[in-house]
């Protein structure tokens, strides 16, 4: 058995045990690789960056807790933008799992780096059961989906709620999400109802969402921890996801060097086996 | 830190090292682990929906707020239970019909509007459009790209002829596609391992110096 048969039959293990080295070697000896700004984050900053100052935003925490490391940097970055530009931000989840609670721990934190003051410049609505009439249902009025926040006090009693009563008072839709709600979030609102949304989405979902930003329907679209690493930059916040993407690099150029060798032997394999044939 | 924090940050630990462990071979603390994941998400199911749907939507309205015509769906919901009677399980058919009817109202319109006719009118791309030449070439790649791939699903005639070369270059498209995705998964995929390892570098390791 020759080199290149032997790669065929690795004992995949191996191949494990690179890939945590690759993770493994930039926590002890940082590479810095460049991070490029893609077109697609650049807009979807541009379009935070021109809203007027203190406008009624949604920051939407549509995502699980087994996708944080990708989608929680992307709403940390949004929540210290909006801030940042003194924005009204009113969160919300479609996410039972852990939605309303990710919404809040990540906004209380950042809004404390700010100084502000929760039911006055922020507020979380928490979850709903039935995304598909939630998102209609606010087109009417956001009161009668959420007529109380996450802690249970009635938005009536809540400042930030003064001057919002459905997406007509809605400036942008900042949408963080790994599954399909997002989808409905433009189908529903951005084309029902006209509000400008960003998108946040795992790097698994990101390819069907370049369509959307072919198609104007989202400004702009922050593909997995790289999209999250690049809003990082852009905010002058640099920070879980940028941290991370040394990493991704360096595992990124394991696996193309992975791919190169197996197709490699694979043809230099068949080709000793035909030999052999004739 | 608190003690009930470094517990926490233990249990999450265990667990993650637990579904590491199949990386080696299948064990029984990977079993464990999969077992514990399962069982709580379906408890957790259960309770949510008995609270967010039947508590908040039904009993408390219909008991609360006087709105009494609630019972018409209360009962479609409960007729859904008739399943698991052969017997009596047609009368699910009624519910059933309903949900099918008003989902297709929603979504029909809801996909039309929302994303088929916006992803149409995308690749209807003027080529003068003052984007200059890239711009037109771009939306020439578009159309032959979108035509290309849909005559690739058109399966009631042969590929053979000028069809079977749309449907090549279809394919082309397809796998071009199917390379995003893949590229764009193991990236996905890294982030989640480099979360964990975060995790257990950062958050698992730092409570050693506060029980040791």
């Amino acid at each position: 058995m020759n080199i290149w048969e032997r790669m065929q039959v690795i004992d995949r293990r191996w191949v494990y045990l690179m890939v945590a080295l690759a993770v493994i070697i930039p926590f002890i000896i940082p590479m810095k690789f460049p991070i490029s700004i893609t077109p697609e984050t650049q807009s979807l900053y541009d379009a935070v960056e021109a809203l007027p100052d203190s406008s009624n935003v949604m920051l939407v925490f549509d995502y699980y807790p087994s996708t944080m490391a990708e989608t929680e940097p992307m709403a940390v970055a949004a929540a210290r933008h909006f801030f940042s530009k003194d924005c009204r931000v009113i969160t919300l989840s479609n996410i039972p799992l852990g939605g309303p609670s990710m919404a809040e721990n990540v906004t209380r934190l950042i809004a404390e780096e700010y100084g502000k003051v929760y039911g006055v410049d922020y507020v979380n609505l928490g979850y709903k059961y039935g995304y598909v009439s939630v998102l209609k249902g606010m087109g009417q009025s956001i009161e009668s989906i959420f007529p109380t926040d996450n802690s249970g006090t009635p938005l009536s009693e809540l400042p930030i709620m003064d001057s919002v009563v459905n997406y007509d008072d809605i400036a942008f839709i900042f949408e963080v999400a790994d599954n399909a709600t997002a989808d409905y979030w433009i189908a529903i609102v951005n084309a029902g109802y006209g509000v400008p949304m960003g998108v946040g989405a795992t790097a698994v979902m990101a390819p069907k969402f370049y369509a959307f930003v072919g198609a104007k329907q989202i400004v702009g679209l922050l593909g997995g921890m790289k999209g999250a690493a690049e809003y990082e930059i852009l905010i002058d916040q640099k920070d879980a996801a940028f941290k991370g993407m040394d990493i991704q690099s360096l595992v990124h150029l394991l696996i193309i060097g992975l791919v190169v060798m197996g197709n490699v032997s694979f043809f230099f394999g068949r080709r000793k086996r035909s030999r052999e044939k004739s | 830190m608190t003690s009930v924090a470094i517990l926490q940050i233990w249990i999450v630990a265990f667990f993650t090292l637990a579904l590491f462990s199949f990386l080696y071979k299948d064990n029984p603390v990977y079993k464990l682990a999969e077992h514990i994941f399962a069982g709580l998400t379906a408890g957790y199911q259960v309770g949510l929906v008995w609270d967010t749907v039947v508590i908040q939507k039904l009993w408390d309205p219909m008991i609360y707020d006087g709105k009494w015509w609630l019972f018409v769906p209360g009962i479609l919901g409960f007729l859904m239970f008739a399943r698991f009677w052969p017997k009596y399980s047609w009368v699910s058919r009624v519910s059933l019909a309903f949900v099918m009817g008003t989902t297709s109202g929603v979504f029909i319109t809801t996909q039309l509007h929302g994303l088929v006719l916006p992803a149409m009118k995308s690749t209807m791309l003027p080529l003068g459009g003052g984007g200059g030449l890239a711009q037109a070439v771009l939306a020439i790649i578009v159309v032959v790209g979108v035509v290309s791939t849909l005559i690739y699903f058109y399966f009631s005639k042969e590929h053979t002829g000028a069809l079977g070369v749309t449907a090549k270059v279809g394919i082309w498209f397809i796998m071009i596609s199917f390379g995003a995705h893949f590229g764009y998964t193991v990236m996905g995929r890294v982030s989640l391992l480099i979360g964990r390892v975060y995790f257990l570098f950062y958050d698992w390791f730092g409570t050693f110096s506060e029980i040791f």
